[in-house]
């Protein structure tokens, strides 16, 4: 072959071999677009998924979820429960070190832990977690009073993060941290509130580099708006797009939709201490009553899936039950035998606008209920006074009925089961707001929480989803489903159950 | 004129020593409380009382009064409950965005408006006069919301204009401002047509046409000089409107203005910024009114403070 023949093979081969190469482009500007600013970036203060999605970014677990839902290494290498399950000891990775170079290790972690004691979501440890015991320098071990098999899970909450002891040590007095030092794939670099919050790529991050150079965080409450920004390529991905929008969305070029179950089941709860509420033919009757399918798809666009538990199937100890089918005949038998007649009249409290098209999907339940002769209430109200109306000890209750949701973001059952069922978790003291109360649930969710064997947990928890589920605990109604949308120029993006977008390993193209 | 003035700031004190009143009591009759309503619906009732004491929530109702009332007389608006940071350096942030949009509202307010507004009632009953005034009532019959969203949809999907949201440069406010000033504009046209044609009707323009005045000196000396009393009153509540009213706007165009800080903090029941916020909110309506008032004698010499 001629040379300059030789040459031209050549050059083509390398342009094409370069072309296959193409893999993730590093560089750009990820913008992701929601609906709220965080309350705050402080792991100790933080309450919300938006504010949680953020924080994850910069400070990282101890522990996470995967997505195949087993727990595993994060900033802990490895970690095993002592015989009596009394104490967990944590092996941590080394050489890791925060964004201000201070290094990660047992004692950083104690320095956390302890003032997660002062945290909202303490009660995710504590008072379980007695003591904090720095062994060496990368080893970490947590005494409990009581065994409690769900703090493996509970440490992959991302709420429980690290962030630097050197930040920890310097601030002041009363006040929070509002630009967390934390360990993790970037760095925080602005917020600048009811805006946006700005992170940078940590370019010594312990683990594979994030390939884009910054993340930002555009707060746009308005549904509409963001979808507008979106479509306008202003933002990369959006969360909480209308379900009456998403075939639209779906359709337009360069845009595609991403839906992902989210850990939030939505429930009716009776008032399971005021008749006719302590009869279970009545509480099987009305789930009966309701066509749960039809509202999935009628009202949620098929974003949702309907509940067969009272966890939703990501959660570790799900054991699917047979869903109570659309019914109405053998509803009104069931109200019939109770003795309930025709034209009852009751109350059923909802938000509005708190969880997707909850006021029209109450809407729904009054028709349904309507149609098996129940005559229910609407009664809605701002959001902070009804979580303050629920709040109400059992003596003063006068509800029948409220909608609920519940995100059991720690992806294990104790916590979708425990704070909603056991009798101690009674309100005002806990998040028991409809006053169950059965003994054979109450010890099944004890055993749960002190046996250490992953099988024989699944066990006890299938029992007492089963029991709760015949018991008709409550009005069942489905689990959402999250529905994202983001340009098909964004690569790699995570969309988790626990209602986050994660830019770890995204890039654009 | 200066003791007019002093006067008029003085009386302002116990209005806004009034409005504290009112805002510190209405906010703590609401439902539900800024521990519970910051805690979120996983926290324990034990948090819960932790948060209250910590805030000082748990104290009657009196003592955080006076607690306010002290903070204010040394220049102190007191902290967030849910950020912490101090109420002034929020609302401050806040109420730049606020009052960029509001300018800008105000400006087209008085350029499109008056203008709109003169050449209509120079012109009564013309083609351009009831096209005008119908194109006035459709602007304030648009809810905010939607035309927001419509100008969005046309300037910024369909044509590239400008950007949809958010706060930057001055391409960013365009939007904004005209769906805000919609409804101002097209009162301010209205009220501007019928003042002015009420006063074209008076003996003195009649006598500076006979005196053989130019038209447009009769309508822009004498005659606007005496409409614009009206109009300036109610440009100066618009104003005020303006500045409190523009939560929908900042809404839909993701404007981090302060209307939609109060509505956070009521939501979050964020007591010492719905607190602050109103206050600052409040006296900006009373200064201007205040320079409204004083606006007056400017205009009409005849008008005097003594």
């Amino acid at each position: 072959m001629k040379r300059s023949g030789l040459w031209l093979v050549l050059g083509v081969l390398v342009l094409a071999l370069s072309a296959v190469a193409q893999g993730p482009k590093v560089g750009g500007e990820l913008v992701i677009a929601f609906g709220t600013d965080p309350e705050s970036l402080d792991p100790n203060k933080i309450t919300s998924a938006p504010a949680g999605m953020v924080l994850t970014h910069i400070a990282e677990t101890l522990l996470t979820m995967t997505e195949e839902l087993e727990v595993a290494p994060l900033l802990a290498e490895s970690w095993e429960f002592s015989e009596d399950g009394l104490s967990l000891t944590l092996y941590l990775r080394k050489g890791v070190k925060f964004h201000d170079g201070t290094p990660f290790n047992a004692e950083a972690v104690k320095v956390n832990l302890e003032r997660f004691r002062k945290a909202t979501y303490a009660f995710l440890l504590f008072p379980r977690v007695q003591t904090i015991e720095v062994v060496d320098e990368y080893t970490v071990r947590l005494n409990l009073d009581k065994p409690f098999a769900p703090l493996v899970a509970h440490l992959t909450h991302n709420f429980v993060a690290m962030v630097s002891p050197k930040q920890i040590a310097e601030l002041p007095e009363g006040q929070e941290i509002m630009a967390p030092v934390g360990t993790g794939p970037f760095k925080f670099d602005k917020w600048v509130r009811g805006e946006y919050v700005r992170i940078v790529r940590n370019d010594e991050y312990w683990g594979p580099k994030p390939y884009v150079d910054a993340v930002v965080f555009r707060v746009v409450p308005s549904d509409a708006t963001r979808l507008v920004l979106l479509e306008t390529g202003q933002v990369h991905a959006i969360m909480r797009v209308p379900p009456m929008d998403a075939p639209r969305v779906a359709a337009t070029p360069g845009l595609e939709v991403v839906r992902v179950p989210s850990v939030r089941t939505i429930y009716i709860a009776f008032n399971y201490q005021k008749a006719p509420w302590t009869d279970v033919r009545v509480r099987q009757a009305l789930n009966y009553a309701v066509d749960k399918e039809a509202i999935v798809k009628e009202i949620l666009g098929g974003a949702g899936g309907v509940s067969d538990a009272p966890i939703m199937p990501l959660i570790f100890g799900y054991a699917p039950q047979k869903p109570y089918p659309y019914d109405p005949e053998k509803a009104r038998k069931l109200l019939d035998e109770a003795g309930i007649p025709r034209g009852f009249k009751c109350t059923l409290y909802h938000p509005t606008g708190r969880y997707m098209m909850d006021a029209a999907i109450a809407e729904a339940v009054q028709a349904y209920l309507r149609e098996v002769g129940i005559e229910a209430e609407l009664i809605t109200m701002e959001w902070a006074a009804y979580l303050a109306f629920l709040r109400k000890p059992v003596e003063e209750a006068t509800f029948d009925m409220f909608m609920l949701g519940w995100g059991c973001v720690t992806l294990d059952a104790d916590y979708g089961l425990f704070p909603l069922f056991h009798t101690s978790e009674w309100a005002p003291k806990g998040s028991n707001r409809s006053f169950y109360s059965n003994p054979v649930v109450d010890a099944l969710l004890e055993q749960g929480r002190v046996t250490p064997d992953p099988e024989a947990r699944k066990a006890i928890y299938a029992e007492a989803i089963r029991v709760l589920w015949e018991d008709a605990g409550w009005l069942f109604l489905h689990y959402e489903v999250q529905i994202n949308a983001q340009s098909t120029k964004v690569k790699g993006l995570i969309h988790h159950p626990r209602e986050y977008i994660l830019a770890h390993r995204a890039w654009l193209e | 004129m200066l003791s007019y003035l002093v006067r008029r700031l003085l009386v302002a004190i116990p209005t806004l020593l009034g409005v504290t009143f009112i805002v510190f009591s209405i906010v703590r009759v609401l439902p539900g409380d800024p521990a519970q309503a910051m805690a979120g619906v996983h926290a324990t009732q034990e948090y819960i009382e932790q948060v209250r004491k910590e805030l000082g929530l748990d104290l009657p109702m009196h003592v955080q009064y006076a607690r306010f009332l002290g903070g204010l007389l040394r220049g102190d608006l007191g902290r967030s409950l849910r950020t912490g940071l101090p109420v002034a350096e929020e609302v401050w942030t806040r109420f730049i965005p606020t009052l960029e949009l509001t300018a800008a509202s105000l400006f087209l307010t008085l350029i499109l408006g008056i203008t709109v507004g003169i050449l209509s009632a120079t012109k009564p009953y013309s083609l351009y006069d009831h096209a005008s005034m119908f194109l006035s009532l459709a602007g304030l019959s648009m809810p905010v919301f939607w035309l927001g969203l419509m100008l969005m949809l046309l300037f910024s999907v369909r044509l590239g204009w400008f950007p949809a949201a958010g706060r930057g440069g001055l391409r960013h406010l365009v939007l904004p401002s005209v769906t805000l000033a919609a409804s101002s504009v097209a009162l301010v046209a209205r009220f501007t047509r019928s003042t002015l044609l009420e006063v074209l009707r008076q003996e003195y323009i009649t006598t500076a046409r006979a005196k053989g005045v130019r038209e447009s000196r009769a309508i822009f000396v004498h005659a606007l000089r005496n409409a614009l009393i009206p109009i300036v009153t109610i440009v100066g509540l618009r104003f005020g409107a303006l500045l409190s009213g523009a939560v929908l706007t900042e809404t839909v165009f993701a404007w981090p203005g302060v209307g939609r800080l109060v509505v956070d903090s009521v939501s979050a029941r964020d007591y010492p910024v719905i607190q602050g916020a109103v206050l600052v909110i409040a006296a900006c309506f009373v200064f201007i009114n205040i320079a409204v008032d004083l606006l007056y004698g400017v205009i009409n010499p005849r008008i005097r403070y003594d």
